[in-house]
């Protein structure tokens, strides 16, 4: 079948004729309509932002650093079970390998997760990660989801290997968030 | 005799024949070597320049700088965990690459995306095609001197990566498109900002005009420079608005329409000499038709389900995992394992912002994929580049560098 988009095709402007008059024009009256498109964006005010002073809100679903979660108590002293079970889901799903989990047997004396097994090594590499989220949309207990933490650098690259002690903790409150309305 | 009209004068000596240039005591050829790390080059790109004087007899690009491998990374791969790896070949066209690689999967499969999720996907490609577009513009500007063109391109790039982030969580590699629809629906408030901008994104583009369209520098700078006509254009393969520029109205969107392309009106510039003058016209002038079909999807969103519903392929949604044990069982064959694709090879051409970039993908019955090839219409356009600028001067050598627009990630893949 022969391809003729017909009307739909439309041809661009060509450039203005070349003369020595218009070109003498246009150094002088269009660089003034340029200065006068420039000149007046300065009404709309700046849109940079301090970056260290002042954070870019992020919007709910932002992918930023990882979260490890448990079930809520609401008593410091006694923080409930984690939510993890250690069945390697999030490892199985991740593009970048970076997703390093050995699990162990809860016991009666020493229960840690809600399941029959626990995640005993938890380990993220943040400097392989490449915050796609699978592993969040493959965890099927809601353990780990990604936070709204986006400064992450470090000096030392093993300082970016996340252990389930820093996964588990709850982030510096560093990020601001949208409200619905933004 | 003024220094004015002596230039002109030695400028007009230079010989622009196209023959072989003599050893002598008057010409002598100067190879020069511009980049890999070039502002000019628009990425790690290394040209072996040949110059006689200031006119180019031959350029030789050198790529390979950003070869990450990924197309055989994808092999080891399942099919859903390689979406997130081919996103990251052409790194201003993410949600493109994405549509090539989940397109040919779906045909290989035989699936059919729901009416909702391709609305979703255009909306999607063509705010993704109005972001690489301002990148190019502010980029390009900035090569030719326009300093204040590159702060409000990227303004406005900032307001659509605002709006990735929004619907998808990341700003660029989104992962949004999934084989068989896109991952989540839009968050509510999505559509009013993307109306937000589509209202807003055509006076912007006139403020672009405004700025560039008749400046005598940037006039000087592009017109009749560099001009590949159409037939040798298509010789080397070059297509998107390098051959439109050029006035072949080749355009996949209309030529063969996918994912509900043939659903919405909108018009295909051209150029009609194939200068550069004609490149920037015709990139700026799909700003536009862009925008025109974001409201077209926007107006006629059909509702429905976002991803087929079909549980060997789809994930099950979120809140089925504590209640249905089958779903659980699924989630987890195809988390694990991912699922199978029946023997088969495919290719799936689309419009990228820079040209045809198709996606190959040979299925072996696994669930990886045996072969996935892309063929990046940044790579075959960047051939042109030699042929464009053979016998011009070597500051028309930048303009034209800007104007075909190469993405080194994904010439290098």
């Amino acid at each position: 079948m022969p391809y003729d988009p017909g009307k739909d095709v439309v041809e661009v402007m060509r450039h203005p004729p070349r003369s020595a008059a218009a070109s003498t024009y246009r150094i002088f009256g269009e660089t003034l309509r340029g200065m006068k498109t420039t000149l007046a964006r300065v009404v709309e005010g700046p849109l940079t932002i301090q970056y260290p002073e002042e954070k870019t809100p992020v919007y709910p679903r932002f992918r930023g650093r990882h979260k490890l979660h448990r079930f809520e108590t609401g008593d410091p002293d006694n923080p409930g079970l984690e939510k993890c079970v250690g069945c390697s889901l999030c490892a199985a799903a991740c593009p970048a390998d970076c997703i390093r989990v050995v699990a162990a047997e809860n016991t009666p004396e020493h229960r840690v997760s809600a399941g029959e097994r626990y995640a005993a090594v938890y380990e993220i590499n943040l400097s392989r990660c490449i915050f796609c989220g699978y592993c969040e949309v493959a965890c099927p207990f809601d353990a780990i989801t990604m936070g709204h933490d986006y400064e992450m650098s470090d000096y030392t690259r093993s300082d970016l290997i996340f252990t389930k002690e820093m996964l588990l903790a709850e982030p510096l409150e560093r990020t601001p968030l949208r409200t619905a309305a933004e | 005799m003024s220094a004015l009209s002596d230039y002109r004068r030695r400028e007009e000596s230079i010989t622009m024949s196209s023959e072989p240039v003599g050893m002598g005591e008057t010409h002598e050829l100067l190879t020069l070597n511009i980049g890999p790390h070039h502002p000019a080059t628009h990425g790690v790109l290394r040209l072996i320049a040949t110059l006689e004087g200031e006119v180019v007899r031959d350029i030789k690009p050198i790529i390979g700088y950003v070869h990450t491998g990924i197309e055989k990374t994808a092999e080891q791969k399942s099919y859903w965990k390689a979406i997130p790896v081919v996103e990251r070949m052409d790194y201003l066209s993410y949600y493109f690459n994405a549509m090539a690689y989940c397109g040919a999967v779906e045909t290989l499969l035989g699936i059919e995306v729901p009416p909702r999720a391709q609305y979703l996907r255009i909306i999607h490609l063509e705010l993704n095609r109005i972001m690489s577009h301002l990148v190019w513009l502010g980029t390009s500007a900035l090569d030719l001197g326009a300093m204040s063109m590159f702060w409000y391109c990227f303004r406005e790039r900032e307001t659509i990566l605002d709006l990735f982030e929004m619907s998808s969580g990341q700003r660029m590699h989104t992962r949004y498109f999934q084989v068989g629809g896109v991952i989540e629906d839009i968050p509510a408030g999505f559509a009013r900002n993307v109306q937000r901008f589509i209202d807003e994104m055509p006076s912007r583009a006139d403020q672009y005009a405004d700025l560039l369209e008749k400046n005598e520098i940037l006039l000087s700078r592009l017109r009749d420079t560099c001009v590949l006509d159409e037939q040798t254009l298509l010789g080397w393969g070059v297509t998107g608005p390098l051959l439109r520029a050029a006035g072949n109205p080749w355009d996949l969107r209309k030529a063969a329409p996918y994912s509900s392309y043939d659903h919405f009106d909108f018009r295909i510039p051209v150029g009609t000499v194939g200068d550069n003058y004609d490149r920037f016209r015709v990139r700026h002038a799909e700003l536009y038709e862009s925008t025109k079909i974001i409201q077209q999807a926007l107006n006629g969103l059909p509702e429905g389900p976002h991803i087929v519903e079909d549980r060997k392929v789809a994930l099950p949604p979120r809140h089925e995992l504590a209640t249905s044990m089958e779903s659980l069982i699924h989630h987890f064959k195809l988390v694990t394992e991912g699922f199978r694709v029946p023997e088969g090879e495919c290719y799936y051409p689309i419009e990228s912002p820079r040209g045809e970039l198709g996606c190959f993908v040979r299925a072996d019955g696994s669930a990886k994929p045996a072969r996935v090839h892309m063929r990046d219409p940044s790579f075959v356009n960047l051939q042109a580049t030699a042929p464009m600028v053979k016998d011009a001067y070597i500051a028309d050598l930048i303009a034209t560098l800007a104007m075909v627009d190469p993405v080194l990630g994904g010439v290098d893949r």
